[in-house]
Parts: C-alpha cells; structure tokens; sequence
C-alpha cells in the first residue's frame, strides 16, 4: 500500500473515532516535520502530481457514511477539500520559498477553517484548526520582518493591496468567529467545544495586525467577545494575559489610557515574576498609560528587573513633567525617538504630556514668585501673575531655540569666546533684550511644531500664556480663575487646603480619576475585557 | 554583519540560514521587535503571580504625589534671574 494510502487510511479512523489530538499530531506542516512526512512529499510529486489523482485518492479512502453507530463520525465535504489540500500542500511545498510556503499555508488554513465550520462534526479540527494557525501566524510573522521579500509580492501582484499579515489575520479570524458563535454550553459555562478556541484564536488575530499596524481592524473582535464571549477569567492564564496585553495597547492606540492602564496592569500582575521579558513588553505600555495619567512609577517598580531598560526612557520624562523643564522633555525625546516612534509612544507622551508640564511650570512660576501677605488676616485671593509666566515661557522657548544663559555661572562651563566681542555682545543683546539669555551666533534653531512650546518657532505671546492656564483650569489641573482685567490667575479655596500651592494646582492623578462625563459610562469598564 | 549581537529589524540580503538566529537575538536590550512571544507553558496556578497577593492592590507600583518644591535645581535658579532681570527691566 502506498504511502500516502497509508497516511489517509489512519486520518479516516481517526476522523471516525473524533481523536482531534491525534489528528493534530497527524496533520503536521512544519519544515521540522518528521521524515515520513518527506517521503510522503516525494511520493505526491512522482505519483500524484496530477490534482484529479489526489481528489481520487481522498475521496475512496475516506468515503461520507450515513448509517452510523453511536459515537462515530463520517467524514464531510469540507474534511475532504481540507485534505485534498493538505496533500497538495506537501507536493508543492518549498520553504526556502517563504511566500509561496506561505500563500500555500493560507490557502490551507482556509479550507481548514471551512471544515471546522462544520455543526457536528467541525469541533474535532479544534487542534489541528490552532496549531496551523499558530504555524501560519509564526510564518506571517517571519515574511513580516522580510520587506525584501513582501516587496516582491507587491509588485507581483499590485491590485492586492493587504499585507501578508493582514490576510493572514483575516483567515484566521474566520476560526475565531466559528468559535465565538458555537453554541456548546452556556455563556458563563466552562469552555467546551469550538468555544474552548475563542481567546487563543482572537491573541493571533490580534498579534497579526498589530504587526501589520492595522490595530483599527482588532475593534470588530473586541466587539464580538463583549457581546457573546464567556469571561475572560475562564481560560488558561497565557491567552488571558496575552488578551489582555492586546487590548490594553488597542486602548492605549485609540487614547483611553486609563482603560489602557487597566488591561495592562492586570496583565503584568497575572504574569509570574520570573517571565522578565513578557513583563518588560507589557510595561512598556503600563508605564506611558500611567505617566499620561499622572501617575510614575515607584522606585519599586523601577527596582525590578523587567524595568532596568526602560528606566534610562521614562525616569527622564518623569523628572521633566515634575519640573517643568521642557528643555529636559525636548531634548530627551529627540534622544529616543526612533525608539518611542516605533512603539508608537512619540506622538502621545510628547503631545498629552505638555499639559503636565505646563501645570509644572506655572505651579514653579507661583512657587518663585508668590509673596504671602504680611498681614496674616488678609483676605485677598493667593494669584500668579501671567506677565511672571509670559516671561517665564518666553525664557523656555528661547532655550528650546538654542539660546544660552549669558552668565557663565549659569551656564556651569567657562565661556572659550573672545572676550572683547562677548562684550560687544553683551552690550548689544541687553540693549535690545532685557533677558540672561544670548541668542546662538548663526540664528535661532528652526523648530518642528512639536518641538517650540506653542508651535515651533512661533513666540509666545500674553494670550497663549493666558489661554493655557485656561485649559489647565478647565481640565481640572489648576483650580481657580482668570481674573483678565489684572493679567492673574486667582487660586480658590487656599485656606481651606492650607496652601495656595496645595490649592491652585491638584494632584493630577485624583483630578483625572474624579473627572465626571456628559455620557454615563463606568470608566472601569473595558469593553472587550468580559468580567460578567 | 549576521554575526553582530545588536537586534536588527531586517536584513534584507541574508538567506533563510539567518533567519534561525534571529529569536536568539531579539529581546537582548530594547526590543525592537514589537511582538509579544509565546508563553513558554499556558498555565500556570495564580499563586504564582502578584495578582493573587495583597489583594491587586497596586499603590506600590505607583507615585502619585510627585510635585516638586524644590528651587535650588538650576532650572530654577535660570528662572529666577529670568524674572529678577525682566522685572528690574520693567521699573526702569
């Protein structure tokens, strides 16, 4: 008996006795594959290179049966497609060719989830169903850091604009909606059935797209486990961990941070310590989710192994927003941005971080500035004066423009320039510039709109300097009011906090999590994340 | 250049040989590889983690108080003789 008759003969009993684990063993596709699974290959190629032969072969070995005893299962159309495929899948396969192993793979995978999708019988491809998509998805992943490769596929075939992973993902979300519409069971049921598959195929789907950046396609998941899933805490602790790291950075990647925080810290707390590097992954999203709310991270947390690497990135951030120094903030980001640009952490710590600074800054301009009344009984109201402020931002910006501190003591280094000329210098700037500052010799530095203070090279003027503290009142970071007509900003409630610095500028974590919305929604509550 | 310990994104003229090293090298400073690998077993009891003890009470991982009031730093100190300066400037 031929080889391949052989291997189907053992299929088609282990698809009447159900054996899903044996047959997962059985239908392997990896190259470390067995030898057998060779040998079968050469047999496909000298005997079977035909495609009728193979539809022969598996249609007499594993004939559909209608009278069945108890316990028994027949095969199906769609087990037949799927093995069809397989075997053709060894006949053709090259892995030195990873896209055309690839495109192979799909177009297996495909009939498999279509097998799978059958009612009765479809469950016992659960295995095989995951450890093809896990194989698919490490080879995805593989041709996903290879744009040499993909390059080529695109001009191939330039109609078809998704990526490798993108389709990937797509064909093995098919697996994971079956999964999700089983009906075995109940929805706070133990897991059985196809639905036992619906965390473990969603953390492909997810990893899929994030790899491609096509993290807006994950919604529809998240969508669909909130409105059918079983909960979360049903399944085995990697996928949930795994789950909950996906859906904590798709929150993260759409702003809702402190959803984002929520996911991700239960994340690192049901991953066990020794797991250093799973940490560090999820980390390197808990830590900005926090810092966006106003929270760093302890000495702890920073203490531990999983943080060592990102300690140098953030520590820095933290004592920046702390001091209002955006000289600090400018200059460290611009450090690690390729970094922070690849995890896509750039554009939000260095936008939604600004106004943390700028509750800083001001906070340090009435700390500088303020002078209490002599009269203990006074009533008057504690105010920072935004003529203090402009003038302190203006410093700022030209610091961020490359002006220097004119002082040398300041400037903590000796200056090497001549001294005939930084006299004239001097004489110069301070009768045009009632600043300690000197402008850099070849002109201002040429800003990015992201790197000036208000927008690039734009100068601050009274009005930004009065429409910021505005904002900062309005967003709860500093409490009290404009009074316009006198150029202050008049602090509330300074006696009742016992300081007016107390008063004026809140803790910034509390007012983010006593924030109240228009729209009534529990903002502990993360959909997608299915608690019940 | 395969032989070099620093984590590469891509190397687009290397053979599939290479491409079996790469696991090896990610992960060894920051990662630059943004997937989130395999859990090396899938499950693992819950007394094994820090979500069973102290209640997932977290207030240990996290500084929410951190204002400073500090102004002997040298950015307060620049800001000061900003300030004293304008402000001399203005009276006169």
């Amino acid at each position: 008996m031929s080889l391949v008759s052989q291997f189907l003969s053992q299929i088609q009993q282990q698809v009447r006795s159900q054996q899903g684990d044996l047959l997962r063993s059985w239908l392997q596709v990896e190259p470390e594959s067995p030898k057998q699974y060779y040998d079968l290959a050469a047999e496909l190629r000298s005997k079977f290179s035909r495609q009728d032969a193979i539809d022969k072969i598996v249609e007499d070995r594993l004939p559909q049966q209608d009278d069945l005893p108890e316990g028994q299962a027949t095969s199906w159309p769609g087990l037949l497609a799927f093995l069809k495929d397989y075997l053709t899948y060894w006949r053709d396969v090259d892995f030195s060719d990873l896209l055309g192993a690839h495109q192979l793979l799909s177009g297996l995978v495909n009939s498999c989830s279509t097998a799978f999708a059958h009612p009765t019988y479809g469950s016992m491809l659960l295995q095989v169903s995951m450890s093809l998509s896990e194989t698919l998805a490490r080879l995805t992943m593989n041709l996903n850091r290879r744009p040499d490769l993909t390059r080529r596929l695109r001009v191939v075939d330039d109609d078809n604009r998704k990526s490798v992973a993108e389709s990937s993902a797509e064909i093995i979300q098919k697996i994971f909606t079956t999964c999700l519409t089983d009906r075995s069971g109940t929805r706070t049921s133990k897991p059985e059935g196809k639905r036992v598959g619906i965390y473990m195929f969603a953390n492909l789907v997810l990893k899929l797209l994030f790899a491609c950046r096509r993290t807006q396609l994950a919604k529809m998941i998240f969508v669909n486990i909130e409105s059918i899933s079983p909960p979360l805490s049903l399944y085995p602790a990697a996928q949930r961990v795994t789950f909950l790291y996906y859906i904590g950075r798709f929150n993260f990647s759409n702003q809702h941070y402190h959803r984002a925080s929520l996911c991700l810290q239960e994340a690192y707390l049901q991953t066990p310590p020794q797991l250093v590097s799973h940490r560090c992954n999820i980390l390197t999203y808990l830590i900005p989710s926090n810092l966006l709310l106003g929270r760093f991270p302890s000495d702890t947390l920073t203490s531990r192994p999983e943080a060592q690497s990102l300690k140098p990135i953030f520590l820095p951030l933290c004592m920046a927003v702390r001091s209002g120094n955006f000289m600090q903030f400018q200059s460290h980001l611009a450090a690690h941005e390729s970094w922070l640009l690849g995890k896509g952490l750039l554009l939000p710590l260095s936008n939604r971080l600004r106004p943390l600074l700028w509750r800083s800054l001001t906070r340090k301009t009435f700390i500088l500035t303020y002078v209490p009344p002599t009269d203990a009984s006074s009533r008057k109201a504690a105010t920072l004066e935004l003529s203090h402020l402009l003038t302190v931002a203006t410093y700022v910006q030209h610091r961020l423009e490359g002006w220097q501190p004119y002082n040398p003591r300041l400037r903590g280094q000796p200056s090497q320039a001549n001294p005939v000329f930084m006299k004239a210098l001097k004489n110069n700037i301070q009768s045009s510039h009632e600043t300690t500052l000197m402008p850099p010799a070849n002109g201002s530095q040429k800003l990015r709109p992201n790197e000036g203070l208000i927008w690039g090279n734009a100068q601050v003027t009274y009005e930004d300097v009065e429409m910021t503290v505005a904002t900062l009142v309005q967003q709860g970071f500093m409490h009290g009011f404009i009074a316009h007509s006198q150029g202050r900003f008049a602090i509330i409630g300074a006696k009742a906090k016992g300081s007016p610095v107390l008063a004026g500028w809140p803790n910034v974590w509390q007012t983010i999590k006593e924030r109240r919305y228009d729209d009534e929604f529990d903002l502990d509550q993360v959909p997608g994340w299915v608690t019940l | 250049m395969a032989s070099t310990t620093e984590p590469k994104v891509a190397e687009p003229e290397q053979s599939t040989p290479n491409e079996q090293q790469k696991p090896e090298q990610k992960h060894l400073a920051l990662g630059e590889d943004d997937e989130f690998e395999d859990f090396p077993v899938d499950d693992w009891p819950a007394d094994q983690t820090e979500a069973a003890q102290r209640n997932g009470e977290t207030k240990h991982l996290w500084e929410e108080s951190w204002d400073d009031d500090d102004t002997s730093d040298d950015f307060s100190n620049q800001l000061k003789e900003e300030l004293k300066k304008v402000e001399a400037a203005k009276r006169r």
